[in-house]
């Protein structure tokens, strides 16, 4: 293994490794514009100059390939490679390739989405000149838009050219070329085929500069007013990880998380602006009965009192359905409530779609129906005719949150129960057919894992705050477990909930919040 | 008047001289049998012991070159003849295509043959339509005498050369950017490594050689690589098409060994400079060469080391003459203006760099000036492709050596005339 | 050649024998990217989107990727042109030869200026860089043949000879 010295510090790395590589996994930055480990190196923005000594001219770290060399070439009798990365040379150098990329960029600041993101402040700011020495005319072109989700400010472009290469190896689709040659030189679209494919916001996330933006962010907000929680994706069953930028409990935007296990570096547009629905929907926030055509509202012990009352009555009539878009936690507790008979709605599926690069969007567009299996205990399969032939009065159902249209052997099936029970945080047509609602909580607001469709599991965490008297889930199931049994175990947070699932399931032994972590775990060490 | 006998230019003033049987009248594709019953190794080292250097601006070795050829690789192997002629000052590759096709040809088929290749392509600068008709015919001349295509001359050997036109586009002279032209995309070079003898046309192993360095491979296999070696200096020697054009009286192509005096280029061959003018500057190797003053130009002789010594180049050849009539900052900005026009914009110093000395050039000429910018012009230059030293190698900035062929010239201009452009800024006003 | 301008809705190549014998000779389809956009300008007189949608077909590209192709080169035409495009070189041996002068010239005598086609749309204007032929200076290639050691005479008569 060839052995690497940069400036003063020395690597062991794998022969073929290149400088940069080295330099990004062991904390020592090297500003870069076009390098993308996800993309194809092209060393074109010249910022990655370094000096190896033995090489005359500055070569890029991103194209600098460290090999093995003969013993009497080596440096000092024992590096195969000395780079510099602070040196005069260097530090002179970047200051040079700032100052070429300010020479036509416009002092937008102030007014760019990407203040306090941006990589070309970032680099001017700790590599860069404090003036500017052009005094020509800049060249100005007006904004275009890409794709109906992506607008380019064509001035702070750089033509780092990230995202030509993401449209061509990433999606595909070939949206973005560069057009004319030179000076001269922009990102454009041919007019009948823009970008418009479902990974096209992922190139606002990998544009350095302020150039290529989001129609939906745009003007919305800026980094330092936000607060930026790690999270996962609930739109689809690969659980893509993502970063959710929130202020005073409204969601701004999702962008995607690296996790080499999951989805590597990007995420689609489906999952990236599907934080929007929940924004106008009649949020359930108090537990409910309904009374004729209305409803009452409760408190929560007369609630989960009549809930509990409801259930007992009926003795073994009472059937559970368990939901895909809920979290294990939840799942599990259903599934202790109501061992006897669990199972589900109608799965919610649309295509498959998968990418060149092996990104992929799943047909199952909830994010844990392995999960939900994994944790229930036996799930009936044809369960509208197990309803049928055990007599089932009663239902307690997690409700999925998707307003959804059932087909009419469901229709019926609801019609004719004595009581349906829909822990619910919104009105579907579910909860509207309900006798008691429980109101739980939002996708955004819920915590708890998942377990993707690969046997990944992963950490649900919240970004918005619980709206009135709205309960976790699991708490509220939690509760009727304890009001219809005195010695049920009384969990007083997740955690607990989660090692007493984890000791029921041997697929799930050994997982904790705190091995889940920021990057998930497979289950029993093994992905599927 | 030239002492020296013609090689490569021996028969352009016969009629049908681009002809196939005029060109076997003459010896032609006799090189090629004799090669035919060698190794390709042999060939290979032939060319090497020949010391033949590229004659189309970068001067390396060819021999070396095609020993780069990877021998353990499945991968199909490319030549290509590199025709995209567009350096300013240069026009001696349109003359060979012109008048000797069959001999450039034949060098081809026999560098193919040394490396192991059986599809060639000759990339043709678009512009030159008429050459590209003509090469069409040769080519088709050549196939149907079995010179081309299966078992070449009752050999195992076969060949196929397909003619491929450029569109308008500098940048697709330099060996990668044509190779990525050639591969139906835009002409932007490729960082190396990988280097295109490792990685080139479709990631195998490609030969890219000018037109002129391919013309001379069949006289080295005739006569010798010791007869090649022994015409002008050994380190870069043979015969050498030198382009002369600018203020002189006498504009043309000479055929002359290596190592001639600049002097004799210009004032006996090229018939010295028009109506008694002195001589000012000279390019010695097409504009992408730093300028020579008349003092450095009157005593260097055409010859690749000695031109580096003077911290300038032989490149193309193409010798630019100007005179005192030449204002410096018109034509630095001439040939700025080429280079930005020209820039293919994929690397942050060039595009940005080129298009800011034009703006800036521009600004001077108008009378915009401030003694700053001329500062200014040498930093943007050393900041594109500068040198700082030229003993430590260039301190190029960019992907491929067109960083430095925009700076040397423009700040050799500023550099040996700074006069003629402090004299473009506006006087202070006096007041009396 | 350059055909009056009018732009085809649908572009079928006319000689597909050419087409064809172009897509033989490439050990890959993207390669015969150029030939077919040279072959195409001959036949439609410019790039059209459907010029383009037709070559991006046949080897096997996203339209895109054949567009950002064209843009990048100068003899490429995304537009209409007049019926003969005269491009006077301006660089360094042909400036010093007279090159600007028969650029005036052709402004003077037509009205148009670099880059401007007449209203008959006899004639377009280009200045262009480095043709290959410093030694003739000044040069001038008018559609596909050089024309050399212009002088102000002889141009006056080349341009009369194109209709």
């Amino acid at each position: 293994m060839p052995l690497l010295k940069i400036d003063d510090k020395e690597f062991q790395v794998e022969s073929g490794s290149t400088v940069l590589e080295t330099a990004e996994s062991n904390g020592i930055e090297i500003p870069h514009y076009c390098y993308h480990p996800a993309l194809e190196v092209v060393g074109s923005c010249r910022m990655c100059l370094v000096q190896v000594e033995g090489m005359g001219k500055l070569q890029v770290s991103c194209n600098t390939f460290v090999g093995d060399v003969p013993p009497d070439r080596k440096v000092d009798g024992k590096y195969d490679m000395v780079v510099h990365t602070q040196n005069d040379l260097v530090v002179q150098e970047r200051k040079n390739i700032l100052e070429f990329l300010l020479l036509n960029h416009p002092l937008d600041c102030p007014v760019c989405d990407q203040a306090g993101e941006c990589y070309l402040q970032d680099y001017s700011f700790k590599f860069g000149n404090a003036h500017s020495r052009f005094e020509e005319d800049k060249r100005v072109r007006p904004n275009e838009y890409l794709g109906s989700q992506i607008v380019i400010n064509q001035n702070r472009c750089i033509l780092c050219s990230r995202c030509v290469r993401f449209t061509q190896e990433i999606s595909g689709t070939s949206e973005l070329f560069v057009e004319a040659r030179g000076y001269n030189s922009k990102i454009a679209v041919l007019e009948d085929n823009p970008l418009d494919n479902l990974l096209a916001g992922n190139v606002a996330d990998i544009c350095p500069v302020g150039a290529l933006l989001s129609t939906d962010y745009i003007h919305k907000n800026r980094i330092w007013n936000m607060e930026q929680k790690p999270s996962v994706c609930q739109d689809c069953s690969v659980g893509c990880n993502v970063d959710i930028f929130s202020q005073k409990n409204q969601i701004f935007r999702l962008t995607a998380r690296e996790n080499q296990d999951v989805n590597g570096y990007f995420m689609c547009d489906i999952g990236r602006y599907g934080f929007h629905r929940f924004e106008e929907i009649e949020r359930v926030s108090q537990p409910m009965a309904r009374n004729g055509k209305s409803f009452d509202v409760l408190d929560w012990e007369e609630a989960i009192q009549k809930t509990a009352d409801l259930i007992e009555k009926s003795k073994d009539k009472t059937a559970g359905i368990v939901s895909p878009f809920h979290t294990n936690e939840s799942n599990y507790l259903l599934g202790l409530m109501m061992k006897d008979t669990l199972g589900t709605l109608p799965p919610i599926t649309r295509e498959e779609i998968t990418y060149p690069s092996g990104f992929r969007i799943s047909a199952d567009r909830s994010p844990n129906l392995r999960g939900m299996n994994d944790v229930c205990g036996h799930l009936e399969e044809d369960f509208s005719s197990i309803i049928k032939t055990r007599d089932i009065r009663g239902l307690y159902i997690l409700d999925d949150g998707v307003d959804r249209e059932l087909d009419d052997t469901w229709k019926d099936i609801l019609a004719k129960m004595d009581f349906i029970i829909v822990q619910s945080y919104a009105m579907t047509e579910l909860a509207k057919s309900a006798h008691i609602v429980l109101p739980g909580l939002a996708p955004f607001e819920r915590e708890g894992t998942i377990t993707n469709d690969k046997g990944h599991i992963q950490w649900l965490r919240p970004s918005l705050v619980t709206i009135g008297d709205s309960k976790p889930d699991w708490e509220i199931l939690m509760l009727v477990i304890n009001a219809l049994d005195k010695d049920s175990e009384h969990f007083t947070d997740l955690g607990e909930v989660i090692k007493n699932m984890s000791d029921h399931f041997s697929s799930y032994s050994d997982v904790s919040l705190f091995k889940i972590g920021a990057q998930g775990m497979a289950l029993n060490g093994k992905s599927a | 008047m030239s002492a020296f006998k013609p090689v490569l230019t021996e028969h352009i003033h016969q009629e049908d001289c681009h002809t196939l049987s005029f060109y076997k009248s003459v010896g032609g594709y006799t090189a090629l049998e004799k090669v035919l019953k060698m190794i390709p190794a042999e060939v290979t080292q032939e060319v090497k012991d020949s010391n033949l250097r590229g004659r189309g601006g970068a001067g390396f070795p060819a021999g070396v070159k095609w020993g780069f050829i990877p021998k353990d690789t499945d991968k199909p192997k490319y030549l290509i003849n590199n025709a995209d002629e567009s350096e300013p000052g240069t026009f001696k590759d349109r003359l060979l295509m012109n008048k000797a096709p069959h001999q450039m040809l034949e060098g081809m088929i026999i560098a193919a043959y040394a490396i192991g290749c059986h599809t060639s392509f000759i990339y043709i600068r678009g512009e030159f339509y008429k050459e590209f008709k003509l090469l069409e015919k040769a080519v088709a001349e050549a196939y149907k005498d079995n010179i081309l295509g299966q078992s070449i001359l009752g050999s195992t050997y076969n060949l196929d050369v397909v003619i491929h036109r450029g569109a308008g586009a500098y940048i697709c002279g330099e060996e990668t950017g044509l190779i990525e032209s050639l591969e139906g995309k835009r002409g932007w070079p490729r960082i190396k490594p990988p280097f295109p003898a490792i990685e080139g046309y479709l990631q195998s192993p490609t030969i890219v050689n000018n037109v002129e360095t391919l013309s001379c491979v069949p006289h080295i296999i005739n006569r010798g690589a010791s007869w090649f070696k022994s015409i002008g200096p050994e380190k870069g020697p043979g015969p050498r098409l030198f382009c002369l054009s600018g203020r002189v009286n006498n504009p043309g192509i000479f055929e002359e060994a290596m190592g001639i005096s600049l002097k004799d280029l210009i004032f006996d061959r090229a018939g010295g400079i028009p109506d008694g003018k002195k001589l000012k500057a000279v390019f010695p190797g097409g504009s992408s060469s730093a300028i020579l003053t008349a003092e450095e130009a009157l005593d260097v002789n055409m010859d690749f080391d000695e031109l580096v010594e003077k911290k300038t180049m032989l490149g193309s050849a193409g010798v630019i003459v100007m005179d005192e009539t030449v204002d410096m900052v018109q034509a630095c900005l001439n040939i700025a203006r080429f280079y930005a026009h020209e820039s293919c914009g994929q690397c942050t110093p060039c595009r940005e760099g080129t298009a800011w000395l034009v703006k800036m050039l521009t600004r001077l000429v108008n009378g915009g000036g401030t003694p700053n910018d001329i500062d200014m012009i040498f930093e943007i230059t050393d900041n594109i492709g500068g040198l700082i030293d030229f003993s430590m190698g260039s301190f190029g900035k960019t992907i491929c050596p067109f960083g430095e062929a925009v700076a040397w010239p423009v700040r050799s201009f500023v550099e040996k005339f700074k006069d003629e452009f402090l004299a473009y800024l506006p006087r202070e006003k006096v007041v009396a | 050649m350059n055909s009056n301008g009018a732009p085809k809705e649908n572009f079928i190549f006319e000689n597909t024998t050419k087409v064809k014998n172009i897509l033989s000779q490439y050990p890959d389809k993207q390669s015969a990217t150029l030939p077919l956009l040279h072959l195409a300008q001959s036949e439609n007189g410019y790039i059209s989107g459907a010029v383009i949608n037709t070559v991006s077909g046949l080897v096997d590209c996203h339209p895109a990727v054949v567009m950002d192709c064209v843009s990048f080169y100068t003899m490429l035409y995304t537009k209409p042109q007049g019926r003969n495009i005269i491009q006077v070189c301006q660089t360094l041996s042909c400036s010093l030869n007279g090159a600007d002068a028969l650029v005036d010239q052709v402004t003077d005598k037509y009205g148009i200026k670099p880059g401007e086609t007449t209203e008959d749309d006899r004639f377009t204007l280009m200045k262009v860089e480095c043709l290959g032929s410093c030694g003739t200076a000044p040069v001038v290639q008018i559609n596909k043949e050089y024309h050399e050691r212009l002088s102000r005479k002889s141009f006056d008569e080349l341009l009369e000879s194109h209709q």
